[in-house]
C-alpha cells in the first residue's frame, strides 16, 4: 500500500531491494516512474569528488519523474539507491500516466517542463557548489 | 512580433534593472519573456543568492501558480537587460490544471517541493561561503529598482471605517478607497468626518469594504500619510492587521491581476 491512496490504480509490480541496492543508475536510460511503499532512498550524483548525496526520500514519495516529466528520452540526472533495507518501490503505469500527461494543455506542459528544468539545473548547481569546496 | 497572442496574454516591458517579481509577495502570474535577460535570485541572511538567468523563451513565476497553498514567491527576478515579458493570465490555467490527474498533481507537488528544499540548500551553501572573511555580497538587493508592475490598482469603492481602538457603538464612517496595493490602500474621506474622530499619521482605522470582485475586505491599517484640501482627506492606510491572511492576500493578489 502506497501512502497515497492515488498511486494503488497505478502501481504495475512492486519491487522489493536491500540496502545499498541500486534502483536507478546515473546515465542509464528508462522512464519508469517508482513510488516508496517502504523505506527511504538516496539520490546521488557522481561528481568529481566522489557520489554526492543530494536528496534523501522516504515512504509516499517519487522518483524518477523527471525523465518523463521532460519528454521521456533523456538520460537518468541521478542514480537513486535503496537506504536501509528492505526497500519496497511501486512502478508505476507507463501507459497511463502517458495518456494523463498527453491530456495536459500545451501552456501546462510549458510550465512543467519550465519546472523540471529548474529542478535540473538547481541540482547541477549544488552539486558543483558543494565539490567546489 | 507575436501575431498569435491570445487575448488574456498581456505583454510587459521593463527597463535594465527593474525588479519584476519580489521573494516573499503574493503573486500567481507566470510570466514568458518574449526578449532580454532576466536574473532570478534569492535573499538569504542578508545575502543575495543569485539562481538563474533567463533569455527568451524562458519561464518565472510557474512555481508559486504549481503550489496548492498560496505559496509566496519563492525567488526575486530583476530585468538585467531591457526585457519584454508576455504575462499568463492565471485564472484560466489554474481550471485547467485542476483538471489535470491527481497522480500527476502529486508528482508534479512533490517535484516542486524538491526544488524548493534544493533551493533552500542552495541558500546554506551560499551564504557560508560568503560569510567567510574577505567575501561580500555580489549584488545588493535594493539595487533592483522596484518597478513591479500591477502591484497598485486604481478604483473607487465605498468603505465604512472606524478608529481601530473605539469604544463600544462608535458609529462607522463612510468614506472611499481610491487604490489597492499588496501592502496598502489610499482612502479618501469627507472633512467632515474630522469632527467624528482625528485622521492622525499613526493611528490605526478599522476598514469594510467589498472589492469590484466581489470579494469582502475587513481589515486594519495604520495611517500613514495625510493630505488635505478644503473638502476631502487622503489618507495613505498600511495594513497592519488582515484577517485570514492567506485568503486576503490572495483575494488582494487575484484583484491585482492585469485586466
Amino acid at each position: 500500500m502506497s501512502t497515497n491512496p492515488a498511486f494503488d490504480a497505478y502501481i504495475m509490480e512492486v519491487k522489493t531491494y536491500s540496502g545499498g541496492e541500486v534502483i536507478i543508475e546515473e546515465g542509464s536510460f528508462g522512464s519508469w516512474i517508482y513510488v516508496i511503499l517502504e523505506g527511504s532512498v538516496k539520490v546521488k550524483k557522481r561528481t568529481a569528488k566522489g557520489m554526492v548525496t543530494i536528496d534523501s526520500l522516504k515512504e509516499g514519495e517519487v522518483f524518477g519523474e523527471m525523465v518523463f516529466l521532460e519528454g521521456g528520452t533523456g538520460a537518468r540526472s541521478a542514480s537513486v539507491i535503496a537506504a536501509e533495507g528492505p526497500v519496497r518501490v511501486g512502478l508505476l503505469d507507463t501507459e497511463k500516466l502517458i495518456s494523463d500527461y498527453e491530456a495536459v494543455a500545451p501552456d501546462l506542459k510549458t510550465l512543467i517542463q519550465s519546472l523540471m528544468s529548474k529542478l535540473r539545473d538547481t541540482t547541477s548547481k549544488v552539486c558543483s557548489i558543494v565539490v567546489a569546496r | 512580433m507575436n501575431q498569435h497572442r491570445h487575448k488574456d496574454r498581456k505583454t510587459l516591458q521593463y527597463l535594465k534593472g527593474e525588479q519584476i517579481i519580489k521573494q516573499g509577495d503574493y503573486g500567481i502570474s507566470i510570466y514568458k519573456i518574449l526578449s532580454g535577460k532576466v536574473q532570478v535570485f534569492r535573499k538569504s541572511e542578508g545575502v543575495e543568492v543569485p539562481l538563474a538567468t533567463f533569455g527568451a523563451g524562458g519561464i518565472i513565476g510557474e512555481m508559486a501558480f504549481l503550489s496548492k497553498d498560496a505559496e509566496v514567491r519563492s525567488a526575486s527576478a530583476g530585468a538585467l537587460e531591457d526585457t519584454e515579458l508576455e504575462v499568463w493570465h492565471p485564472r484560466e490555467l489554474a481550471k485547467k490544471y485542476e483538471q489535470t490527474s491527481p497522480v500527476l498533481k502529486t508528482i508534479i507537488g512533490q517535484a516542486l517541493d524538491r526544488l524548493r528544499r534544493t533551493n533552500r540548500f542552495m541558500d546554506k551553501l551560499a551564504v557560508t561561503s560568503t560569510n567567510k572573511p574577505g567575501k561580500k555580497p555580489t549584488q545588493d538587493y535594493d539595487a533592483w529598482k522596484s518597478k513591479r508592475k500591477f502591484y497598485r490598482k486604481e478604483v473607487y469603492v465605498p468603505c465604512r471605517y472606524a478608529p481601530a481602538s473605539r469604544p463600544k457603538g462608535f458609529p462607522f464612517l463612510k468614506g472611499h478607497i481610491t487604490d489597492v496595493s499588496m501592502s496598502g490602500m489610499g482612502l479618501q474621506v469627507s472633512v467632515k468626518n474630522e469632527s467624528v474622530t482625528s485622521h492622525e499619521v499613526g493611528e490605526s482605522l478599522h476598514i469594510d469594504s467589498v472589492l469590484p470582485n466581489g470579494k469582502d475586505l475587513s481589515l486594519t491599517a495604520q495611517i500613514v500619510s495625510v493630505k488635505k484640501s478644503r473638502a476631502m482627506i487622503r489618507l495613505g492606510m498600511q495594513f497592519k492587521e488582515l484577517p485570514d491572511y492567506q485568503e486576503t492576500k490572495k483575494a488582494l493578489g487575484f484583484f491585482l491581476l492585469p485586466t
